[in-house]
């Protein structure tokens, strides 16, 4: 009885199957739950308890439905109505036993959670007229029905009328017919419909609480008299009930393609819904009142819709509905078919199955039921001889045994293997993407480089026109203002101007320090840069604008040698471009304004710094080595100063000397690179450590 | 169907079954005057079998509309008396173009007329008119026929939407008929049916000429 009256669901969890008293072993329903152990000492201790109790009739109540359903297994559940066949002559002296079951019924149904226990308690007690938990919570219900207090009173004696009616005939006829009891029952419906809709009493109400009233009315009396007009002693409900079982039982190798309907059996989605369907179709067993049992019809056919709707793509017709609905009730086999069916048919509001989405699908469960009991090999489309080889009890049930749970079961594992393939197809897909996604970007990006590259490059290559002029080693102009002024005051430096007044004299002067052949090279040069000196006095001014800038920068030196390849020659070594480059990168603009700005004015003014430059060169050759060291110390003070005076006069010039710079200079710097490179060791022979170094580079060149 | 509640409930309700063999278009017929669409891939319903309307009546009585479609597959032909217990009406959709599909029809009415005699209205419906070129019944032989078995004859377009809606309002206006007729027998109690159906007179002009050759014996009125 237990698991009969519990909400119906298809699987079940480990916990249902567990002994109830929770010892750890397995309990079967003949056991009402429990181990074959626990039962034997409930039973043990039952019995010693009853001994002297006059309980014996509870327990032979509840006792009696678990025995009687482990008979056909939980699948041929039989009606309550066994017990009332033996009850029903002494139904007074009987009650007991009845309410007993049924309540153990009732603690499983939602509608009734409420005073159970104070209604158990209460029946205990009272125990004359309609001990029913249920009773209390109908009249909670007539109190909130939104209708007049005289139609409540009218409604609730034309209950109980009708109620004593049904049990009256019950009990006393002899001869009973299931028929003249539904007229009688129908006949009340109109009337009560009548006095609802016509009666003053109900004059107020609205026409949706005149429909509740005449529901309620009719969920009243069927909760109360269930157990009197379900499936009576007197009618062969349920033998039809057994064989309509059995008949679907026979038919489980129905597939749905038999049916010609569009579900499909191994798609998973649309085998939820099939099993949603059919918990709602077994459930049916567990409503009482016909409403219920048809408002759970609706939803059972509403998930069959939602299947359909998935499997179609459009509303569903009846000629899609019904082959669906055969193969879900097949499938479903629900317990007492034809028993809910005429409880239905005989005592719901005649109107309810006749019209309304209600009646709808009671019509098509019903035409459903009889098509299977009718069904033949044509209409599922085979031959007559398949069929009956179908339907041999060995051939349906062994070599055919359900493929419906075949497909379920022993597939299902195949199903999850292909849903998986299918997610792992999915994701491989994903990843292919992901990777070309990668490998794209990563063209992008190399193209981006490249792009990258090539702009900065052609602006590399834009740039150097723009670059601003002249810059002099100012501290050479500088030293060699100092210089010539320490010449000047010192007259030390006698030979320096006559370096720049005439080659002879630089000559003499110089060829006391230096070998011969430099010397012959120098008196060349001399001779140029007298020719321009004019010009190379006017050059080392404006660049006293830049010393502080010069001295600031560490990579001066090699600044200095870029540019100057830059500008002029491939002819320059490729250490040389090596060195440009890196100085390039490193330095920025600023350095190579400055590297040209040397270069520039070697170039520009080539012959005028030629001259400073021999002059510079010369010096640190010329003189003894303890000169370069102290000199730039004495220059920058100077330098400063100049700077300070001198600012405004470099500004004017510089724009001139910039668009003259570039054209000139080429054939000329190949020759004066020479003398810059010459010059920077000298600048680091400034700063250090290089001097040295410069020196020898210098020196080495010049005899080319 | 004695349930009914014709007098006080303010809401009448009707049934009316709709037969056909499949293909023929029964539910594209109710889905466009449901939906006023065609395409079933539109639809926002979820099913086309079970269907109501609310329909105002000339008297300004609501009426609910319920349509029930049923399977017209062959193999399912057996069920049909299952769903016309206590319908009012039934629309009986053949396709032009198909002469089986006529056939079908002529059994359904000679079941519709065993099982449920006067009760019900029969319209008789030749869909598929957009396919006229392809037509295989004749207009006037449908009409003959409903004529003997004392029917209406429409024929629609569900796709092209010609004549769908006037199918349901004259079904609706027969079903009134046949309902008010029924209640007018109700009220003098014991009176003979053929003696009234004699004595009412045709209320609507557009179907007078129908009672001459109905072949069924029994008759109730408004000339069907």
């Amino acid at each position: 009885m237990a698991t009969a009256a519990r909400p119906p669901s298809l699987r079940l969890g480990q916990q249902d199957l567990k002994c109830r008293r929770g010892c750890g072993y397995y309990g079967t329903p003949q056991n009402d739950g429990l181990c074959s152990k626990c039962f034997r000492d409930r039973n043990d201790k039952q019995r010693k308890m009853l001994k002297a109790g006059d309980m014996q009739p509870i327990i032979g109540g509840s006792s009696h439905g678990p025995a009687s359903f482990s008979a056909g297994g939980t699948l041929e559940r039989r009606s309550p109505q066994h017990f009332l066949v033996r009850d029903t002559p002494k139904k007074q002296v009987d009650k007991e036993p009845d309410t007993t079951s049924m309540l153990q019924k009732k603690k499983f149904t939602a509608v009734l959670q409420k005073t159970l226990q104070a209604g158990a308690q209460k029946i205990a007690q009272q125990r004359g007229y309609v001990p029913d938990p249920t009773e209390s919570q109908f009249v909670k219900q007539l109190q909130k029905l939104r209708i007049p207090d005289d139609g409540k009173r009218k409604l609730k004696s034309e209950i109980q009328r009708l109620d004593n009616e049904i049990r009256k005939y019950m009990n006393s006829h002899s001869s009973k017919n299931i028929d003249e009891l539904s007229d009688t029952v129908q006949n009340t419906y109109t009337k009560v419909a009548d006095i609802v809709h016509n009666d003053p009493r109900f004059e107020i109400a609205t026409n949706e609480d005149r429909e509740s009233a005449i529901d309620f009315f009719e969920k009243v009396v069927m909760t109360q008299n269930h157990k009197f007009l379900f499936s009576p002693y007197f009618t062969t409900d349920e033998e039809s009930d057994m064989m309509v079982q059995k008949r679907i039982r026979q038919l489980s190798w129905i597939t749905s393609k038999h049916l010609d309907c569009s579900i499909d059996e191994v798609n998973a989605e649309a085998r939820d819904l099939v099993y949603n369907a059919i918990s709602e179709l077994v459930g049916i067993d567990s409503y009482y009142s016909p409403q219920e049992k048809l408002q759970c019809t609706v939803r059972c056919c509403r998930h069959i819709f939602d299947l359909l709707k998935r499997a179609t793509g459009g509303p569903a017709s009846a000629d899609d509905f019904l082959p669906a609905l055969i193969f879900v009730v097949l499938k479903a086999n629900p317990v007492r078919l034809h028993s809910n069916i005429n409880f239905v048919t005989r005592f719901t509001n005649a109107s309810r199955v006749m019209s309304g989405e209600g009646g709808y699908y009671f019509t098509n469960l019903c035409s459903a039921i009889a098509f299977i009991e009718n069904l033949n090999g044509e209409s599922l489309g085979i031959s007559k001889e398949e069929f009956d080889a179908l339907m041999q009890p060995d051939a349906g049930l062994q070599s055919f045994s359900s493929p419906w749970e075949s497909a379920l079961m022993a597939c299902e594992s195949l199903h999850l293997i292909s849903e998986n393939m299918k997610q792992m197809e999915k994701l491989q897909r994903k990843n292919a993407d992901i990777s070309s996604g990668i490998a794209s970007f990563e063209k992008e990006l190399i193209e981006f480089q490249r792009e990258v590259t090539e702009r900065v490059d052609t602006v590399m290559a834009k740039a150097p026109l723009t670059l601003l002029p002249i810059k002099t080693p100012a501290f050479l102009i500088g030293q060699a203002r100092s210089q010539l002024l320490q010449d000047m005051h010192e007259g030390e430096a006698g030979h320096y101007q006559a370096n720049v007044l005439s080659g002879s004299q630089s000559l003499t002067v110089h060829s006391g320090m230096v070998k011969t052949a430099v010397a012959a090279e120098e008196s060349g040069l001399a001779l140029k840069d007298t020719s321009i000196s004019s010009i190379g006095r006017l050059s080392p001014l404006p660049n006293l604008q830049q010393p502080d800038n010069l001295f600031a920068s560490p990579i001066f030196n090699y600044a200095a040698f870029d540019a100057v390849s830059l500008l002029e020659e491939p002819s320059s070594g490729g250490c040389v471009d090596v060195l440009m480059l890196g100085a390039e990168l490193q330095g920025g603009l600023t350095n190579i304004n400055y590297d040209f700005d040397l270069s520039d004015q070697s170039g520009e003014n080539s012959t005028a710094e030629e001259s400073k430059l021999n002059l510079d060169e010369f010096d640190p050759l010329a003189q003894p080595q303890p000169q370069p060291c102290g000199a730039p110390a004495a220059v920058e003070p100077e330098t400063s100063l100049i700077n300070t005076t001198t600012d405004s006069l470099i500004d004017s010039d510089v724009p001139g000397t910039c668009v003259s710079l570039p054209s000139p200079l080429k054939p000329e710097v190949a020759n004066y690179r020479g003398f810059s490179n010459f010059e920077i060791p000298s600048i680091s022979c400034n700063t250090g450590d290089f001097s040295s170094l410069g020196h020898d580079v210098g020196t080495t060149e010049k005899p080319k | 169907m004695s349930s009914r509640r014709s007098r006080s409930g303010p809401t009448l309700n009707f049934k009316a079954v709709l037969l056909g063999e499949g293909c023929v278009g029964k539910t594209s017929l109710v889905l466009r005057y449901m939906e006023d669409k065609f395409n079933p891939q539109h639809l926002s319903t979820l099913q086309a079998s079970f269907v109501t309307k609310k329909v105002t009546l000339p008297d300004e009585r609501r009426a609910q509309l319920n349509i029930w479609d049923t399977a017209g597959q062959e193999r399912f032909h057996a069920l049909g008396p299952i769903y016309y217990r206590g319908s009012d009406g039934a629309l009986l959709v053949y396709d032009i173009t198909d002469q089986d599909s006529f056939q079908k029809v002529k059994s359904w009415v000679r079941e519709l007329k065993q099982m449920r005699g006067t009760e019900i209205s029969l319209i008789i419906v030749g869909n598929k008119t957009d396919l006229e070129e392809q037509r295989a019944i004749g207009y006037e032989d449908a009409r003959q026929y409903a004529q003997t078995v004392g029917a209406q004859y429409l024929e629609a377009s569900a796709k092209e939407n010609e004549g769908v809606a006037e199918i349901f309002e004259l079904l609706t206006q027969l079903m009134l008929e046949r309902l008010s007729q029924r209640e007018r027998d109700a009220e003098p109690p014991n009176l003979l049916r053929l003696d009234a159906s004699d004595a009412v007179s045709v209320s609507e002009g557009e179907e007078g000429n129908d009672t001459d050759d109905t072949g069924t014996g029994q008759r109730s009125c408004c000339g069907i």
